[in-house]
Parts: C-alpha cells; structure tokens; sequence
C-alpha cells in the first residue's frame, strides 16, 4: 500500500519519517521524494499489515497522510495500445497481452508522472 | 501441376457469391510456412494487411460553400488551427502537424480532422483583404463534418514500408517525431506493423498501383500514387492516399501530442493484396523475423545519422534489444493491436461482399530516389566566423599567468592545454575569481575539464543550440587532434548576424 505524505515545512529539526521507521517496526520504502522552501512530500511503500499504525504514527507527528488508491489512472477508452510508456517508465509498469492490448502492474507504479507527459492520447494520469 | 493463376475478377466473382477466401497478413505468414506459396496460392484469395501509427504527413481539402456576403477567405483558422487558404475561396488544407494558436501542442491539425469524424463542432474564423465581388472582410461561423461540402483526405505521405528504430546516446533526453528518447540509449523506439505491413507484404508493388481501392480511416479510399520521399530501392516505399471523410469512423483516425515535438495523427490504413499467383504468395509470407531495419542514434542532429546496427521486427517485438552489450526496452509506436483490427475489418469487409478489390490504373515507379534538399542559404560554417588568433595557456601555469593574459588579451575564456598542445580544459575570468577566494594556485586545479569544444566543420546553427542551451558564451574550437585553432564567441555570432539580415529569421531573431 502506498501513502502519500505532505510534510509541512521540511526543515523540522526531528526526523519524522525516521521516527515512524523505529516506532512501528514497518519497513517503509521511500518512492518519491519532493521537497521544496514550503514543504515535503513523499510517497512511500508500506507493507499492507502495518499501514494503519504507519499511517497514525505519522498524523501523530502532524503530517497529511493519505492513502494512494490510484497510483496511475489509465482510461482505457482513449488508449490505442501504442506501447510508448512501455520504454519510458522506469519500473516496468506496463507491457503487452499477447494480442498487443496494454496492462498495468500497477503497484509497481512510483508516480515519476514520465508516462503522463508521454502518452500520445493524454490516457495517463496521476491523480490523488 | 499447374500452377495457379487467378485473375482479381474472378476474386471479385468469389467476393460477389460469398466463396471468397480471406486472411490477415500475420494468418497468412504461417499458412505459407506450413504449406508453400504454391498450396497458399490455392487456398488463399485475399490477403488483407493494416497499419495503425502516426502519419505526420496527412491532411485534408474542405469546402465550406460561400458564405453571404461571400467571402474569399485568405487565412482561416479551424478551432484555432490554421489550415492552407492559398487556393479558391472557400477551399483550404487542414494540415495534421499545425499547432493550436491559443494552446500550442495540446491541439493542432491531426485533432482537428479526429473531431470532424467523430461529428463535433468545429469553430471557423476566416479574413480576407476584400474584394469587388467577395466583398466580406471576416468572417466566425461554427460547422461540422456534415456542413462541408467537401470533407476530402488527401495524405501525402503514408504506410511506410518500415521505420528506423529511434535511441538516443547523449546525457540528456531528447523529445523527437519518434517521442521521447531517455539519456544513455535507456529505450528504443519504433514505428511500423513488421508482419501485417501493406507494403512490405507487396514490396514490389505488383498488386499496389494507382487506384487501389484501400482502407483507410474505415472508409474505402484509394491509392493516389506514389508517397513522397518514395524510395522503394532502400525498402522505403511510401503511399500518398484519399478518401471521404464523411465515410470515416473515428475508431480508426486520432490527433496525437508527442511530448515536447509536435501534434500528429494516427491513421489507420488497410491495403488488400489479391494472391494471383504463387509468387505473391510467398511475398504475402513475410515474417517480422525477415524485416530489418536500423537502430539510428538521434543524439547527432544531422540530416545523416550514424546507424548503430540492424535489427528485425520480431527481435523488436520482444520488447527488448540489445545496444552495445546493454539490454534497452523497446516501445512501437504504432499499435499492433489497433492494425490488427483495421486488417481484420478489411478482412471481415470483404468477406461480407462490401469491399471489392481493384486492378490499378498504373504501377507505381520502383526506381524513385528520395534526394537530400538544395541547400542555398545556409548558415556559414564554423571555420567561417571563428576567431583564430586566440590565446592559450598551458595547464601548467599558475593562476597569476592566467589573469594577466586575460588582461592582456581582454578575453575572458582561455582554453588550456597539454604539453603537446591538446585541449584539456577551459578557464573563464569566473574560475579565477573563486580560485583567488578559495586560495587555490594552480591552473589545473581551477580549470573546466569537460569542456564543450566544436569541430571547424561544423554549422553555426547547431553551434548556437549548443551555447544556448548550456548558457555558454564561448567555445574552443579544434582539429582532429584536439588541437586550439579558434575559439567562437556568442557576441562574435550576434555581430554577424546583425549584418546579414538573411539569416536572421532562421535563427528566429
Ligand atoms: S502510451 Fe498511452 S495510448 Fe499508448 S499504450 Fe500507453 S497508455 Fe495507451
Ligand atoms: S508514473 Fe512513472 S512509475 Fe508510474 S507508471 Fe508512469 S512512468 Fe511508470
């Protein structure tokens, strides 16, 4: 299960996602990373088990947490099955059936957004 | 046994009473395998091929019938697009590669025509100087496909016969007519239907000519003639192709961004081959293992671009080649899946008695070359504006020799160098301010290693792309031994190009 977590001001003296790392025991594997003057946000994989507790441990802490349901949305309908986020995506996300339809390993999914861009008929997205 | 010959009437005649024998291109590669062409040629009537990829070179003529008071339209914009209005009145070209005036490459030609097909309004504007008798000056009105009198397709250029695999060796990405190409040849693109290709199942275009009744958009349309840059010689054959837009369906016609380059459209083309003889049997037998084409590195922006190695479709539909000992995913940029569908329909409309094959007017010429362009205004080359006299400095001076020759020669970038006289870095009056504050001593220390040289041989345009793109004012240029023999500054370039006015709109200044 991934988390979304928004960091408010990313200069905070503790290390927050640290913390939670001891606290829980969870091995928490970070996917992204943006951290900017204003904020923090991180994406990170938690395994299924121990996201309720990760998640509250963070909260806690006064982070945003949201749960990701949707790593990458896909519209089917306007997808033509060219394959080109097949190369571009870094973890593999997409390859071909054998009758050439494209699917998704969508777990596998760390929401870079190259995809988004890349897609010819705009059938990609990274929504929250 | 005799050997089989048939006629396309009596095709036609097996169409007509529903005996005809149809499969697809891809069917078709394993009957010959299993059988022969010449058992193939028995069994087999029709072979129906498809392609559905992105063909820049398409467009379309619409007339908009006269408006009251008439107009003769000089430029005209349809959902903010430009089309071509340099011909009669009402007429204009809607071109697929022409980008939106208000949003750039989110729209443009190629979904222009996707929205015509599929029935949606379009916007038209319209201007005109005037005249006595097409008094009107401008003009806003909004239409769609079935307002034209006209709606026809005409594609210069389209069904390739095959595609140069797109990878890219430079340290950046790259954003190209074949998308994206990540740094360090990280993925391959490629383009084309290998097995289910209309021409490569016809590569000597014995059944393919003028008038072919084809596919296309999912209507029936016709082959023109030959494509532009036709070159069949080099298995570079291409078609230039027409139908009725108002019969099309908007399944098989689609306007694409690719990212950072431009707007095109996809456009599904299915070409029937009648299997009149054993010899075209064979040929309609073709297999991706049998096409080749070549890996080209785009990273060198030249018309001619080193080619890094063969490969066939069937190793490119693995998904994975292999460049330099390093294994990189491929990405089509065509659909398999949706050419499979056109050469399926076309299958499926020929069986039903709804599309009936053609014997073409002409053959199409197979002795066509695809000449390079006259080139008569260019840009001079390197060599041409470079300064010559420059100062060097040994990399074994100190910093102090540095400063003083920059005063002496009041030039603010000095290239460094070995013993032997070879380019081994850069040093700018910036390095030696910060090594004056970081107290170091030695030139070799301060001094840019990797320094962006040029060859004298090379064209100023892309010489300024270069400083440009990196915010570079001056570059070292050098011979074949690494040897200083100019040096091109980007106030050098502004002052010769403030002279000559012809060359100012080529660098958009
Ligand atoms: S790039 Fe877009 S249209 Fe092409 S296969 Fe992927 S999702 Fe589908
Ligand atoms: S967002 Fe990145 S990781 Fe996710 S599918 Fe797209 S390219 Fe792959």
């Amino acid at each position: 299960m991934k988390l979304l977590l928004r960091f408010p001001r990313p200069g905070h003296k503790t290390p927050r996602t640290a913390e939670v790392i001891l606290e829980t025991g969870a091995k928490i594997n970070i996917d992204k990373a943006n951290v900017d003057a204003v904020s923090g946000e991180l994406i990170v994989d938690v395994p299924s088990d121990k996201v309720n507790s990760v998640a509250e441990h963070f909260r806690e802490k006064g982070v945003e947490v949201r749960k990701l349901m949707k790593l990458i949305a896909w519209d089917e309908e306007r997808c033509i099955h060219c394959g080109a986020c097949i190369s571009i995506c870094p973890t593999g996300v997409f390859k071909f059936n054998p009758s050439w339809q494209i699917e998704l390993e969508e777990d596998k999914c760390i929401r870079c957004e190259v995809c988004v861009n890349v897609c010819p008929f705009r059938a990609l997205a990274c929504v929250d | 046994m005799a050997d089989t010959k048939k006629s396309i009437a009596e095709i036609n005649e097996r169409i007509e009473d529903g005996s005809v024998h149809v499969v697809t291109a891809d069917r078709m590669s394993e009957i010959v395998t299993e059988l022969g062409a010449e058992e193939a040629a028995k069994e087999v009537d029709v072979v129906t091929t498809g392609t559905f990829g992105p063909m820049c070179s398409s467009g379309a003529f619409i007339n908009l019938g006269h408006a009251d008071p008439p107009i003769r339209m000089q430029r005209v914009w349809l959902n903010d697009v430009e089309a071509y209005a340099g011909i009669a009145a009402v007429d204009a070209y809607i071109g697929a590669t022409q980008v939106s005036e208000s949003v750039d490459l989110d729209y443009g030609g190629g979904y222009v025509l996707e929205d015509l097909v599929a029935g949606k309004q379009i916007e038209v504007k319209a201007i005109s100087s005037g005249t006595d008798c097409y008094p009107r000056k401008e003009l806003e009105t909004t239409i769609t496909l079935e307002d034209l009198n006209q709606a026809v397709m005409l594609n210069p250029r389209n069904a390739f016969q095959r595609h140069e695999v797109a990878t890219n060796s430079a340290d950046r990405a790259l954003y190209t007519y074949m998308g994206t190409l990540l740094p360090n040849s990280r993925n391959a693109n490629y383009c084309g239907a290998g097995t289910l290709s209309p021409i490569s199942n016809d590569p000597d275009f014995e059944t393919i000519g003028i008038g072919t009744r084809i596919f296309l958009c999912g209507a029936q349309g016709h082959i023109v003639g030959m494509g532009t840059q036709h070159e069949p010689i080099s298995r570079f054959g291409t078609l230039m192709v027409s139908g009725n837009m108002k019969d099309m369906s908007p399944e098989y016609i689609r306007g694409a961004t690719l990212y950072r380059y431009g707007v095109t459209l996809y456009v599904g083309i299915g070409i029937p081959i009648p299997v009149l003889n054993a010899k075209i049997a064979a040929k309609t037998g073709v297999r991706d293992s049998d096409l080749t084409t070549e890996v080209i590195d785009f990273s060198v922006p030249r018309r001619e671009r080193p080619v890094m190695m063969k490969v066939t479709y069937e190793e490119l539909k693995s998904g994975m080649i292999e460049i330099e000992g390093k294994e990189v995913p491929t990405s089509p940029l065509s659909s398999f899946y949706m050419a499979n569908k056109v050469a399926d329909a076309l299958k499926n409309a020929i069986k039903g008695g709804e599309f009936f094959l053609t014997q073409p007017v002409e053959r199409l010429p197979t002795d066509t070359v695809c000449k390079p362009m006259k080139q008569t205004k260019e840009l001079p080359l390197v060599k041409d504006v470079m300064i010559r006299e420059v100062a060097t400095i040994s990399v074994r001076a100190s910093i102090a020799d540095a400063a003083k020759l920059m005063m002496k020669s009041q030039i603010t970038h000095i290239p460094v160098t070995s013993e032997e006289g070879k380019l081994e870095g850069i040093v700018t009056a910036w390095d030696i301010s910060t090594a004056v504050a970081t107290r170091h001593e030695g030139l070799a220390e301060i001094m840019t290693r990797n320094v962006i040289a040029v060859d004298s041989e090379e064209r100023l345009e892309l010489v300024i792309r270069k400083l440009e793109k990196d915010n570079i004012s001056a570059l070292p240029v050098i011979d074949r031994d690494q040897r200083v023999i100019g040096m091109i500054t980007s106030d050098g370039i502004s002052r010769l190009i403030g002279k000559e006015r012809r060359w100012q709109w080529k660098l958009r200044l």
